[in-house]
């Protein structure tokens, strides 16, 4: 988490002349949330949000881009972004699966469907297959332990998973 | 004696009464036909510090965790002066094994809306939030749908029906979160709120007189606020029919376990689900009754009664009678009742691994403001790793538990509960399960290199 330090103080930023935060976003945000909070520095998180629905994480120059709006030192909108697990500092696929990893999920035999899902994929947790269409994630309870084990891919949940179930659930998700 | 009817679920169809397949959503309409908002109306024509009394004499405790009376919670607030008062709802219920929130959320949200609406009025806060965890992505749509039901209803917002609230209109906002388990304990929740990385603050100054944005903030469960409609439409003492009152002649100081509870049954059992029940269940009946027992040809072990964090029972001790209500901690040696949800472990599935697998949580999502989180849960996971790769050592036994009573706030050193949770999930699991874990350290897996030959250590002297 927060603690694990990222060499991103001699990192090049990767710029682009098209900013990130284009007029149309900072006025959802501006419409949507501004008046919810008394500092602006409180739309950190939906901002965040705002930019990786957009464009799937959150490039450097987006963070500085938002911190701009935001009125905050840059830094202070890293420090929020790499707290969270949500948020993706570094490109990642198409689709994100995220296998619960917790308690019930565990003893509802989680390794199998892991395994499952490594061997269909061909890739560990923590890595993204090679045609950047799926970024394989493990996670703590995602509170839907009545259907252990269970899986979101994306924003969507997948209960009482097999490792015979899973392949056709992957399948279904859009190129 | 079982529930007659049900009190939380009362539009939320679970057995006995009905049936899991026939839950949906219930709308403002919906709701608003079977009693609901009339306690907001009845609210809005009374002072709001009896509207507090009403809560304290119903005892009601706090649902998320730690028990603590909601009035007297509520009444810890200073007074009114010229700025905001916040309430922040606490929905990011990432407690492994808990997932009764979000049963009220995505189906009778205006309960908890309405318990919202009740607590704004009494305290005079004037906006809330709603703290939603960032994985719960289909109930973050239906309360954003039933706050949008509420506002046009004028529950909330420009005219509404209970008026001004310290001066302002009520609003109601969700905040969506991004998948961080320290965001659940309150202060690391405000940090978050604020737009910063959720590291819980140091207390006092508690919440209640400078939490978010440096305001007067109360933080309550859901669960908790669910329950406020019923009190006061019904009554403290209609309320207090349900659960567990305090032993015969104990003073009225004495806590008490008054109310039902949303209980979650999750693991090795044939309907796993979220129930309700009185406090005061035995939890041999939440497992062998609401759950249907053991998955066919398994045997159980132990649970996980509230969330990891409170520790482990064991299958003797649930058989000699545990039941969950707030004396739980107390009588069966564990942190106490916790989130009520409970993990069900078959025989077959080791208790050294499911230690490793707290471990892992913990040093996962240890915030690192601490040392002895930080670095101990980390410790504690390696520890636990190598013991249940065969590795471990009799030693390592000894040092596991040293580990994890240096981490809880006993020693206090530590800003959050979440490294007493550590020190209890683990600590309980090996006292409890001696037996497992003396096995696993007593049989090697490899010989040690280093004592063959003449027996003196590779490279001593060199
Ligand atoms: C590490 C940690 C995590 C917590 N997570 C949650 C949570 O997910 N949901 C919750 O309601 N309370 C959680 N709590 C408890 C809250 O700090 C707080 O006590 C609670 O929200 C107060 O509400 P209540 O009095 O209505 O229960 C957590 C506490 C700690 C120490
Ligand atoms: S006890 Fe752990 S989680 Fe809590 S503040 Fe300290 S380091 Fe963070
Ligand atoms: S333990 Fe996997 S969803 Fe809760």
């Amino acid at each position: 988490m927060a603690w694990l330090t990222k060499p991103s103080g001699t990192q090049e930023i990767e710029r682009r002349d098209e900013p990130y935060l284009t007029d149309e976003i900072k006025k959802h945000l501006d419409e949507t949330y501004a008046h919810r909070y008394p500092t602006r520095r409180a739309m950190s998180m939906p901002l965040l949000h705002e930019i990786q629905e957009h464009y799937g994480w959150l490039p450097y120059q987006a963070l500085e881009e938002g911190a701009a709006f935001l009125d905050i030192k840059p830094s202070e909108l890293l420090d929020t972004a790499t707290f969270y697990e949500e948020y993706f500092t570094q490109p990642r696929g198409k689709h994100t699966v995220w296998v619960c990893q917790s308690v019930s999920c565990e003893v509802m035999n989680e390794a199998a469907i892991t395994q499952a899902i490594a061997d269909k994929l061909g890739v560990q947790p923590g890595e993204t297959t090679d045609d950047d269409k799926f970024t394989f994630m493990k996670v703590e309870c995602i509170g839907a332990c009545g259907g252990a084990p269970c899986m979101l891919v994306d924003e969507e949940l997948h209960e009482n998973l097999t490792p015979q179930n899973v392949g056709g659930i992957l399948d279904k998700a859009p190129d | 004696m079982p529930l007659e009817t049900p009190v939380l679920f009362k539009r939320v169809p679970t057995p006995p009464w009905g049936d899991f397949n026939d839950r949906k959503y219930v709308g403002y309409d919906d709701y608003a036909k079977a009693d609901g908002y009339a306690a907001l109306d009845k609210c809005a024509a009374m002072e709001p510090k009896d509207i507090i009394e009403e809560v304290k004499a119903a005892e009601l405790r706090g649902r998320g965790g730690a028990g603590f009376p909601a009035g007297m919670k509520w009444s810890f607030l200073p007074p009114l002066d010229e700025g905001q008062r916040f309430l922040a709802i606490n929905a990011d219920e990432s407690e492994p094994a808990t997932f009764k929130d979000q049963i009220l959320i995505q189906y009778d949200p205006h309960s908890v809306i309405e318990g919202i609406a009740i607590c704004m009025l009494a305290c005079q806060l004037d906006t809330a939030y709603f703290y939603i965890r960032g994985e719960y992505h289909h109930h973050r749509e239906v309360f954003e749908r039933a706050i949008a039901e509420a506002y046009e209803n004028k529950v909330f917002g420009e005219n509404a029906r209970i008026g001004k609230v310290n001066n302002r209109w009520p609003n109601l906002y969700l905040h969506r979160g991004a998948g961080a388990y320290i965001c659940g304990e309150e202060t690391g929740l405000i940090e978050s709120l604020e737009g910063k990385r959720g590291w819980p603050r140091i207390k006092p100054p508690f919440p209640a007189v400078q939490g978010a944005f440096a305001r007067p903030t109360i933080i309550n469960n859901v669960e908790t606020l669910a329950n406020v409609p019923y009190v006061m439409l019904n009554g403290a003492e209609w309320w207090k029919g349900f659960g567990k009152g305090r032993p015969e002649g104990a003073p009225p100081t004495v806590p008490a376990s008054f109310g039902t509870k949303l209980m979650g049954v999750s693991g090795a059992v044939k309907r796993p689900g979220v129930y309700e029940h009185e406090l005061g269940v035995k939890l041999i009946d939440l497992i062998n009754g609401s759950a249907q027992g053991p998955l066919d040809g398994t045997k159980l072990k132990a649970y996980f009664h509230g969330g990891i964090s409170m520790g482990v029972v064991s299958q003797e001790e649930a058989e000699a009678g545990v039941e969950m209500d707030f004396d739980i901690g107390k009588k069966w040696n564990n942190l106490g009742l916790g989130t009520a949800c409970v993990t069900v472990i078959p025989e077959h599935v080791s208790m050294v691994a499911m230690a490793r697998n707290c471990a892992r949580f913990y040093s996962h999502e240890s915030c690192g403001q601490c040392t002895q989180c930080r670095e101990g849960s980390k410790w504690l996971y390696k520890l636990l790793s190598r013991m249940e790769r065969g590795d471990g050592t009799t030693k390592d036994l000894d040092l596991l538990l040293e580990l994890a009573s240096s981490m809880g706030s006993m020693p206090g050193n530590n800003i959050c509960g979440l490294s007493d949770g550590a020190n209890w999930a683990i600590r309980t699991i090996v006292n409890k399960f001696w037996g497992e874990f003396e096995a696993v350290v007593s049989k090697p897996s490899r010989v040690s290199l280093a004592v063959l030959g003449d027996g003196q250590p590779v490279g001593a002297g060199a």
